[in-house]
């Protein structure tokens, strides 16, 4: 967490996550591009280039877009999702490059402008095989830019985190533009069903890990989704105080909205499951210092009243909540982001 | 001595992390590289070989000979000694830098001996020059422009009316200045040639590996150019008359009756 903004917000982890970025980007355009040197003599350092850049950024953004269900699979890929922006403005930096030299290589030094060359030079839309793939590049490449230049927390704190988030689910846009721009492009030319495998099997990836991270919340949901209401009607029975860990949560859907659970130090409180900072899961957090942290990038909250400790200002909703024999009593209606509740005591037969 | 624990946390903002979190995170990076180098190989692999094209690039040479303008700027320079059945002359066609023609700047010495400097671009026995413009100075000739049109005339073999599929590409990048110069990758770069002036050539690729090339012509030998942009790069059928002049071949016919084919295969002859 920071209170103000710099250019680049680095600390200790960042900088080893970007220097093994660096190292792995480095890695691959030296083989890339020396291997395809020596195996290929007649392709020109441009072509090398070209290629290297847009396979690298390929492979970058495979990576950007396996790294989120594989956190929801697994915990332990969560230190990958940390520094991700980095990752995604490095992908759009390699996309760059590609593009860059390819409008130059292509669409430079002639008679039109290298721009208007890029959308007027193919306009055979209604034939598969000759389809202008650069303009689905072109495409994708402006949908990262969007993207790589909002990613910084203060166009986060100022698009609000639901525009941000929105903004940024065109990743999977920019993705698929992507895919049939290699697919109507390159793939045309180059017959070799090793390369047809290797994207198939990257775009497998997505897609499956997708579709299992996805089903595993869906069902989850249908697990934790409650709507039983105590006699008079405003709260509900949620769990058993002992079915939470001690400095964890329970995450629990009421009302269609996923709620985090906590219990800490005897007592337990209750608010939004949803991260002001980029929509991240609170309930898979800890309590950490007294404060909810957020598993994604450490956020954290007072969890009596959803507010960040000061000097920070952000705030997620809370929830009345009360123990009766054991059980956990949630009020499904959310308090404005930042009331204070009263948390409820773990007494045995006491009721918050 | 790998094993995940559950209680530990990590925060990216804190200096340190957690020892099994640490140990974990080593092994998804390690194999993170491992398919770095494995992609990288696999992409390289994968690549067809590119055919070799040269362009002498920073390479500037001096030339000199018998300028024809039109239809394609070519520079005809006398072969030294008993040329026997050899052409007399060795043509050297004529582009601009970038994606220009040389129209432009050869027209004014049309049939006239010049000397100009450039850099050379070749394969498969066709040479290029990518002249540096005003370099080209008119000389005195060695051979009248009377003798011209009967050498041309002695050198030329007629190969009749022929069918032809194969893919309409630009002259410079395929020769040499690109590589890849064809195919759909480069279907713009080779749109954007031919607009700016470079001759289009039609390529016919043989069951056999090689291939043929021919500069395209209109019925009457004048320059296609632009009729072609929306074929190029695509495979192509051609009808029309097959006119060698010394090594080159030239294919004559109205571009209106080009037609898409459905793919390229080799060419049959009537």
């Amino acid at each position: 967490m920071s209170l103000t903004y710099g250019a680049i917000g680095w600390n200790r982890q960042k900088k080893i996550y970007d220097l093994v970025l660096a190292c792995g980007i480095v890695l691959y355009l030296s083989l890339f591009i020396g291997l395809g040197a020596w195996l290929n003599p007649g392709a020109t350092v441009e072509t090398l280039l070209i290629r290297g850049f847009g396979t690298c950024a390929l492979l970058l953004l495979h990576i950007v877009l396996i790294i989120g269900p594989l956190c929801r699979i697994d915990a332990r890929f969560l230190p990958l999702l940390y520094n991700r922006r980095h990752l995604g403005v490095t992908t759009f930096i390699m996309g760059l490059a590609h593009a860059g030299l390819a409008i130059f290589q292509f669409h430079a030094l002639g008679d039109l402008n290298p721009f208007v060359s890029l959308l007027v030079s193919n306009t055979r839309f209604f034939s598969l095989p000759d389809f202008p793939f650069q303009q689905l590049g072109f495409g994708a490449l402006v949908i990262l830019f969007l993207m790589a230049s909002t990613s910084h927390d203060f166009w986060l704190a100022n698009l609000s985190a639901p525009v941000w988030k929105r903004l940024h689910m065109s990743v999977y846009a920019a993705y698929a533009l992507l895919i049939a721009h290699v697919t109507l492009g390159v793939l045309q030319a180059e017959t070799n069903p090793l390369l047809a495998a290797a994207l198939g099997a990257g775009l497998a990836s997505v897609i499956s890990l997708h579709l299992v991270s996805g089903s595993r919340e869906v069902r989850a949901d249908s697990h934790s989704s409650l709507s039983s209401f105590d006699g008079a009607g405003e709260f509900v029975d949620v769990c058993s105080v002992d079915e939470i860990a001690e400095k964890r949560a329970r995450i629990v859907t009421l009302a269609g909205e996923r709620v985090a659970v906590f219990k800490y130090d005897g007592k337990i409180s209750v608010l939004s499951n949803v991260c002001q900072h980029q929509n991240g899961p609170l309930g898979e957090g800890r309590i950490v210092d007294g404060c909810v942290t957020c598993p994604w990038h450490g956020f954290q909250y007072l969890p009596d009243s959803g507010a960040s400790p000061p000097p920070f200002i952000e705030r997620v909703p809370t929830f009345r909540v009360k123990v009766d024999g054991g059980r956990v009593l949630v009020n499904p209606r959310p308090l404005p982001p930042g009331t204070r509740v009263e948390p409820a005591r773990i007494d045995a037969n006491a009721s918050g | 001595m790998n094993e995940y624990k559950p209680d530990e946390f990590y925060i990216g903002y804190l200096p340190h992390t957690p020892s099994g979190v640490g140990r974990r995170l080593r092994m998804i990076v390690t194999g993170l590289l491992v398919l770095t180098v494995l992609t990288a190989v696999v992409l390289v692999l994968g690549q067809q070989r590119l055919r070799t094209g040269i362009f002498e690039f920073g390479d500037v040479r001096t030339f000199e000979g018998l300028m024809l303008a039109r239809p394609i700027p070519v520079l005809l320079v006398a072969r030294p000694g008993i040329t026997g059945k050899l052409p007399v002359h060795s043509r050297y066609f004529i582009v601009a830098p970038g994606k220009h023609g040389a129209d432009d700047l050869v027209g004014v010495f049309h049939y006239r001996q010049v000397k100009l400097k450039g850099t050379l671009v070749y394969r498969d026995g066709i040479t290029m020059i990518e002249v540096v413009p005003d370099s080209i100075e008119a000389m005195p000739s060695n051979e009248t422009r009377a003798q011209l049109p009967s050498i041309v005339a002695r050198e030329r073999r007629l190969h009749g009316e022929q069918v032809l599929t194969g893919e309409i590409v630009d002259s410079k990048c395929y020769l040499g200045v690109m590589s890849p110069g064809e195919a759909k990758p480069h279907r713009d770069c080779a749109v954007r040639c031919i607009s700016g002036g470079v001759p289009p050539m039609f390529v016919v690729r043989h069951q056999n590996g090689e291939r043929t090339l021919l500069w395209l012509m209109d019925r009457d030998g004048a320059s296609v150019g632009n009729a072609v942009l929306d074929l190029v790069a695509e495979p192509v059928e051609i009808t029309g008359e097959v006119r060698q002049e010394g090594d080159e071949l030239f294919l004559r016919s109205d571009p209106k009756t080009y037609r898409r084919a459905p793919q390229i295969s080799q060419h049959k002859e009537r």
